[in-house]
């Protein structure tokens, strides 16, 4: 009993014991119940808490306007809190966000405007601390406003291409295809009547122009003209397409839609290193009609596609210079913030990624759900998530027997070589040690690891598991005991084992860049055992792809030791930062990785003695030789002991030099490897949301997948690396309802002057609605249909019968559609920049037609000026190339073009302007280019008599016969001038500036 | 955190007005039907089609013209305008506040200022004697210390302090000021930037029209003979060349007849006037020979330090007088590089300030005398200032998180000291301005409402401050 009762009174005590636990936890627990608070509480939050809000916060953090997603006027608010967090925790100052922001020491600065007084930060401060106390609490305001995503889902251009049928129309004989069915059926619905065909002469003008960019010569339009048959203009299309100029013009459009040019803009617009390979790759591919959706791939995943299509007679990877498109845009060589740098230039990729395949305005969803299409925040930084697990590279383009196969050659000689010399080395060591009186007993070289120091790799694992490998000089797998330094005429003949990741084991010509997987940056150092010339060690953080090693430095060095030493990287500004270690042998010298080191101490770790025994030694000298697992570091000691290597027996080295020499042989004829700008894969990273788009407020993170709204619930699963080709292949499923629609859109527009969807770019609620969306499901389904063939879809519209319209419309016409919507007529149209310039040359006969390669550098004019200047000017007429040819700076771009509207090139531009300024009719007037070409043009037409030049200056420029006025004007004014050379300058130079020859009607 | 990507979407002239119907399309609407060229009167194609005509604003305006004196490379602020008395104190010692990331990532110790501040004018607004004549107009500035920018690197905060926006594509504010209010002059573009020899970097996207049609973008010109491109007429007989303009006139005229009327061509056939016109405007206007001696006197013209940027400045009156609606100055090289004085302070400031503070004085009081100064906006700054610690020995590095620019003439309030940064002049702890505000602010004197002047593309009403900006009130009268 007595013994109960014990245990009773100690369960007693238990209970007491709880209930005193309970009661503080409660009391704990209490402010945050916001009971109705004491009376002083209620003074001093009336007195100094509430003014405070409502005069330095309530204006962007109540009532509807709720910045941060924050709203100030209740205490449940301030416990939600905003996209940041709970702005409060009661008790807690020092956690509590609004306490932080106040106080302005942190990214979040509160009010934004004006620092609080230090009374009033200290009020503020002191209300958390008493837990917050509101009187009357407990009202919550309404939850900020959600986007209804099912609601924004039912926008036209997200539904599935539905293939309509051929609306009747009454005018039956007036189609000639699909298209003018579904024109003319529009047309008559709004009482409108198509315009007549338009003369054989304006339509080869404007044909030759559409497909190639360029006027007709004399002998087309002779030729056209003569071709009387019906299938006549077929041919003449059928030409053109099939003629260079087509891709030349066509991929000109397309790079508009890259914001393509050759410098990275910024501060001092360095070079893109061969951008313009990306150039010439869109325009062979477009001459060669590439199917759309393969061409789509290519730029998302060209890198990782199974077998990519090769250059028809260089045999380079062709595929991967797509992926080029990624880095194509503005960038800076040492910004302050990388993370802020990071996103930015993220979102410039994103922002060509929707808008150039999409037609979608992916951007917008960067810091909030995008407002008007079905765009979360979440799925804009899925994408980035894509992003950050690809990096960029001068990919390696050569097929493997152009540098693989003699490389492999080379190494198998350098092998035998090296099994030779191991040989005799190894016999001589052991015949030394076996007559040495006093045997070695220690050998050194193992660099201690400490506790201190985290080795992210040594490659004793034998293999690149932790390293990306692109290029031939780094091999397959680190260095063994077998990849040895030879020297056939000394003694022994090894000198050197190598170590670790090597780029010169087989050649030091080869080339090759090894890249580490991404890891954080955790401690403040990096440690690296380097030895090598001529070599490029980077440090990628965040992706930020260095142009050079940034203003503040500490992200590039070079190596320039023939014995291993560390080299010590001070990253503790990153710490937190993601990114990876580059290496990189773009030349004749070689590197050698032995390790690398992570630690928050900036001396590296001590190199420290191993002892080996005697029989330790012998062993692994025999092992060596026989092929067995043997550790390197014993033989390293032996090799480095100098009594070892006194008065070794000579050895034959005849053979060693044979070898050797069949090598060197093999390795002057190496080629150097061709190169070119591309994606590559790396480590798959998922990104974290950016609340409010600021990299330094994280959110959920955003797994690899695509927006729903273009593939619905079947995403693509990403298996390894960074999922682009999954996702690639994904996107150009046929159920994509947008990526058809798109670029047949794109076309259209090109053709006829204004998309079917005006806003070329956004195809969202935002953008224009179809004009004639039965058509546009039409035409995109068709391209489908046909393989994805843009050459088909081009033929469809320039063969139809509303292509071949004249461009006049009729009074009445004109008065129900000023706009033109419904195409009763085709528009006149200005040439682009580039035309305008190709026509100067085509007309005056200096147009080179020679096709791809380095451009000719801008002619450099004394308005054009800053930073980043090209050292020297390029010619004036650009050696006569085509424009598309120029080498187009960011920052240096022809006056000319700016004047006649080339796009700024920064992001994806579908649609250019068509503006008036003072600069065009200047240049026209004045421009020595223009001046130039009207002299040669005169010249290249003398000899006819006056009427014929004038006819033949007609016909070159206008693609028509001078009417009997004209002539008579013509020669007037011939007269006027004087009747010299000079006058045919003259007149060619006013043929120039008539509006007909930079119109297309 | 902008949303700054969305695309050019070019327009006809008639959707740019159809379009431009909401907010302060409206009223551009409104002026242009107003605009007898619209209306009953026979139009004339040049009228008709002119993008530039001068539009009615939203309210009565301060200020008719805005002359802005970009001082590239970020002048230093505790230098200049804002003294800090700790400096001198801490001269040589560490700073005691956390070092927020700099482009060179060499920090050194506090530096004090080499020059003394005075208290100038009635107003006594204290400024260093870097600028001595500038100080006898302390009584016509708004001097503002608490600018801050978003961006520490020169190319982002450039585009970003002209176009609200921090990578290279926006229309620049000279673009939005013309875009919304046209031009009073016919024989000259409205928004002109008078280069002095260094541009920014970032280069002439600084001064583009971005997503606006191109005509109301900057047009620069060069200091000497042929400050325009292309200007020059080819032929240097004027009769022949007078020829050929009339064989052009007639040839266009045949172009419309055959092709038909299209707006398209005939503002092309028209823009060829105004380019016309340009040519023989141009030269009278760098024509100096009119201006009497004690102008020139005024802004420094003739003597050798004051003699590139006097002649601009005085350009910029008279451009101003001919009705531009925009101009903007840029600095010349002084032998140091721009007011970006990484390393040599001393030298640097001075050299720079020595170059422009004779001509921006004598520009105010000019503008003052003639009466110009009340219609005038002058805005003087650069795109961000300087580290009170040293960069290395006798550097400043770039501070986008507090710095000094001053307003003058146009509705604003002269000898007005707005916010305040810390003791260090580092960062602004009071009425912080950003670059929106001040924009907002600009426009606001212009009479626009910085929230109604939208242009539609890509989707989106975009505004020169994005979602940003609000009306310095404190330094307007």
């Amino acid at each position: 009993m007595a013994r109960f009762h014990r245990k009773l009174s100690f369960v007693g005590v238990l209970m007491k014991r709880w209930s005193t636990l309970l009661l503080i936890l409660t009391c704990n627990l209490s402010p945050i119940r916001a009971e109705e608070p004491s009376r002083a509480a209620v003074e001093f939050f009336e007195n100094k808490i509430r003014p405070l809000l409502v005069e330095q916060c309530f204006s962007c953090h109540s009532g509807k306007k709720q910045r941060g997603g924050l709203n100030l006027e209740s205490r449940a608010n301030l416990l939600k809190g905003g996209d940041t967090g709970p702005a409060l925790v009661p008790g807690e100052a020092a956690k509590s966000l609004l306490i932080r922001a106040v106080s302005y020491k942190e990214e979040l600065r509160m009010p934004p405007r004006s620092k609080l007084s230090d009374q009033q930060i200290a009020d503020l401060t002191a209300w958390v601390e008493q837990g917050a106390p509101w009187p009357g609490s407990g009202a919550t305001s309404a939850p900020g406003e959600k986007i209804d995503l099912q609601k924004l889902l039912s926008h036209w251009s997200f539904q599935p291409m539905r293939l309509p049928s051929l609306p009747a129309v009454a005018r039956s004989a007036w189609p000639r295809n699909a298209i003018d069915h579904f024109v003319l059926a529009k047309l008559e619905q709004h009482g409108l009547t198509p315009a007549p065909e338009a003369d054989r002469r304006t339509l080869l003008r404007r044909l030759t122009f559409d497909l190639t960019g360029l006027p007709p010569t004399p002998e087309e339009i002779r030729s056209f003209l003569d071709d009387r048959s019906p299938l006549a203009y077929i041919r003449v299309v059928d030409r053109l397409l099939a003629s260079p100029a087509y891709g030349e013009r066509w991929g000109r459009h397309w790079l508009d839609l890259m914001r393509f040019a050759e410098t990275s803009g910024h501060e001092f617009d360095f070079e893109i290193s061969q951008a313009y390979l990306y150039r010439d790759y869109v325009i062979r591919a477009v001459n060669d009609d590439l199917p759309y959706d393969d061409f789509v791939r290519e730029h998302l995943a060209g890198d990782l596609l199974p077998t990519p299509r090769r250059h028809p007679a260089e045999q380079t990877n062709e595929s991967i210079l797509g992926t080029g498109f990624w880095f194509l845009g503005e960038s800076k060589h040492s910004p302050v913030d990388l993370r802020v740098d990071g996103a930015d230039r993220r979102d410039n990729m994103i922002d060509v990624f929707g808008k150039a395949f999409l037609g979608l305005t992916l951007s917008c969803a960067r810091c909030h759900d995008h407002k008007f299409d079905p765009i979360t925040t979440r799925e804009y930084y899925s994408l980035v998530s894509y992003l950050q697990s690809s990096r960029q590279q001068r990919a390696f383009l050569d097929p493997p027997e152009r540098i693989g196969k003699p490389a492999a050659e080379i190494a198998a000689l350098r092998e035998q070589a090296a099994r030779l010399a191991i040989d005799q080395t190894s016999r001589l060591l052991e015949a030394r040690w076996k007559a040495l009186p006093e045997r070695p007993t220690s050998t050194t070289g193992r660099h201690e690891t400490l506790i201190d120091y985290i080795v992210f790799d040594d490659f004793s694992q034998g293999d690149y598991r932790n390293w990306y490998v692109t290029g031939e000089a780094f091999g397959t797998a680190p260095a063994s005991v077998y990849d040895v330094e030879l020297d056939p005429t000394h003694t022994p003949p090894v000198r050197r084992i190598f170590r670790g990741a090597h780029s010169g084991r087989v050649s030091q010509r080869l080339m090759g860049a090894l890249r580490s997987k991404t890891f954080t940056i955790s401690k403040k150092f990096i440690h690296y055992r380097v030895r090598g010339t001529a070599v490029k060690v980077n440090l990628i953080l965040d992706g930020f792809q260095l142009i050079q090693d940034p203003i503040y430095g500490g992200l590039r060095f070079a190596v320039h030791s023939t014995e291993p030493r560390w080299h010590v990287q001070d990253v503790s500004m990153w710490q937190g930062l993601q990114g990876y270690i580059e290496l990189l042998d773009d030349g004749d010298g070689f590197l050698e990785l032995e390790q690398v080191v992570f630690s928050d101490r900036p001396e590296p770790p001590i190199e420290a003695s191993v002892s080996a025994t005697r029989e330790q030694q012998l062993e692994a000298i025999r092992h060596w030789r026989e092929g067995k697992p043997v550790d390197r570091r014993i033989l390293d000691a032996l090799l480095s002991d100098a009594r070892l290597r006194e008065k070794a027996a000579p050895t034959n080295a005849q053979k060693l030099q044979e070898l050797l020499a069949r090598a060197a042989e093999l390795e002057a004829k190496l080629p150097t490897p061709r190169r070119g700008l591309a994606m590559a894969d790396g480590t798959a990273v998922e990104e974290r949301v950016h609340i409010r788009g600021n990299p330094k407020t994280l959110g959920e993170t955003a797994p690899r997948v695509l927006p729903a709204v273009l593939v619905g619930q079947r995403q693509p699963v990403s298996r390894q690396g960074s999922g682009r080709l999954e996702m690639a292949q994904r996107l150009t499923e046929p159920d994509n309802p947008l990526l058809a629609r798109v670029i047949v859109n794109r076309l259209w527009h090109h053709h006829f002057g204004a998309g079917l969807v005006r806003s070329c770019d956004d195809f969202g609620h935002q953008g224009d609605r179809p004009t004639h969306p039965e058509l546009l499901d039409w035409l995109a389904l068709e391209l489908q249909r046909s393989g994805w063939s843009l050459k088909h879809l081009h033929r469809l519209m320039v063969l139809s019968r509303t292509y071949q319209m004249s461009s006049r419309g009729e009074d009445n016409n004109n008065k129900i559609d000023p706009l033109n919507l419904y195409l009763h007529r085709m528009p006149i149209r200005r040439l682009e920049a580039e035309a305008i310039r190709d026509a100067l040359l085509a007309v005056s006969g200096r147009l080179d037609r020679r096709m791809f390669g380095k451009g000719p550098l801008p002619h450099l004019t004394e308005f054009m000026v800053g930073r980043g200047r090209p050292a020297k000017s390029g010619p004036l007429d650009g050696d006569g190339r085509r424009s598309v040819y120029l080498n187009l700076r960011r920052n240096f771009l022809p006056p000319m073009f700016l004047a006649f509207d080339y796009p700024t090139p920064f992001t994806c531009i579908g649609r250019r302007g068509v503006s008036n300024v003072p600069a065009q009719a200047l240049t026209l007037m004045n421009n020595p280019l223009v001046l130039q070409q009207a002299r040669l043009w005169a010249e290249r037409t003398a000899g006819l008599g006056d009427r014929e030049r004038i006819q033949a200056m007609y016909e070159v420029a206008y693609g028509r016969e001078a009417s009997t006025e004209e002539l008579a004007q013509a020669l007037e004014f011939l007269g006027q001038q004087g009747g010299t050379a000079q006058s045919w300058t003259d007149l060619a130079h006013v043929l120039f500036n008539v509006k007909e020859f930079i119109f297309v009607n | 955190m902008h949303c700054h990507k969305y695309q050019p979407v070019p327009l006809t002239r008639r959707e740019m007005l159809s379009r431009c119907t909401n907010g302060f399309g409206a009223a551009a609407l409104a002026a242009l039907l107003a605009d007898p060229a619209y209306g009953v009167a026979p139009p004339s194609p040049v009228n008709r089609l002119d993008p530039l005509a001068p539009r009615v604003p939203h309210f009565p305006a301060k200020a008719k013209s805005v002359i802005f004196l970009f001082m590239d490379g970020g002048p230093s602020q505790m230098d200049t305008f804002d003294p800090k008395p700790r400096l001198d104190r801490e001269h040589g010692q560490p700073i005691k506040v956390k070092v927020e990331p700099t482009q060179f990532n060499n920090v050194g110790m506090v530096m004090k200022c080499p020059w003394k501040f005075r208290h100038r004018g009635k107003s006594g607004i204290p400024i260093s004697d870097l600028f001595p004549h500038l100080s006898e107009c302390a009584d016509d500035l708004a001097v503002i210390r608490s600018m801050v920018s978003n961006f520490s690197e020169h190319t982002n905060a450039n585009y970003f302090f002209h176009s609200g926006h921090g990578q290279q594509g926006r229309p620049s504010m000279g673009a939005w000021v013309t875009y919304g209010l046209g031009s009073e002059c016919r024989e000259l573009p409205g928004f002109i930037v008078l280069s002095s020899g260094m541009i920014p970097p970032g280069g002439l996207d600084c001064f583009g029209s971005g997503f606006l049609p191109a005509t109301f973008q900057g047009s620069l010109f060069q200091k000497g003979r042929q400050p325009v491109a292309d200007l020059t007429p080819s032929d240097a007989n004027s009769q022949k060349q007078q020829n050929k303009l009339d064989l052009l006139r007639k040839l266009d005229r045949a172009v419309v007849e055959r092709l038909g009327r299209d707006d398209k061509l005939e503002s092309a056939i028209a823009n060829y006037e105004l380019a016309h016109r340009m040519q023989t405007a141009v030269p009278r206007l760098m024509d100096l020979g009119n201006e009497s001696k004690a102008t020139l006197q005024l802004y420094g013209i003739g003597d050798a330090a004051t003699d590139v940027f006097g002649r601009q400045c005085l350009i910029a009156r008279r451009m101003v007088e001919r009705g531009v609606r925009f101009v903007e100055l840029l600095c010349q090289h002084v032998g140091h590089d721009r007011w970006d004085q990484h390393s040599n302070l001393k030298a640097g400031h001075e050299k720079n300030a020595l170059a422009v503070d004779r001509p921006i004085a004598g520009l105010l009081k000019d503008l003052k005398s003639r009466g110009m100064l009340e219609e005038t906006l002058v805005i003087w700054g650069g795109e961000f200032g300087r580290t009170p610690m040293a960069q290395g020995a006798d550097g400043r590095d770039h501070n986008p998180f507090g710095f000094s620019m001053w307003l003058a003439g146009g509705g604003v309030r002269g000898g007005t000291i707005y916010g305040q940064t810390d003791d260090y002049g580092y960062h602004v702890i009071e009425n912080k301005v950003e670059v929106h505000d001040l924009h907002a602010t600009m426009l606001h004197l212009l009479g626009m409402d910085h929230k109604r002047l939208t242009y539609r593309f890509g989707g989106r009403d975009m505004r020169l401050t994005d979602v940003h900006g609000e009306v310095i009130h404190g330094i307007l009268k």
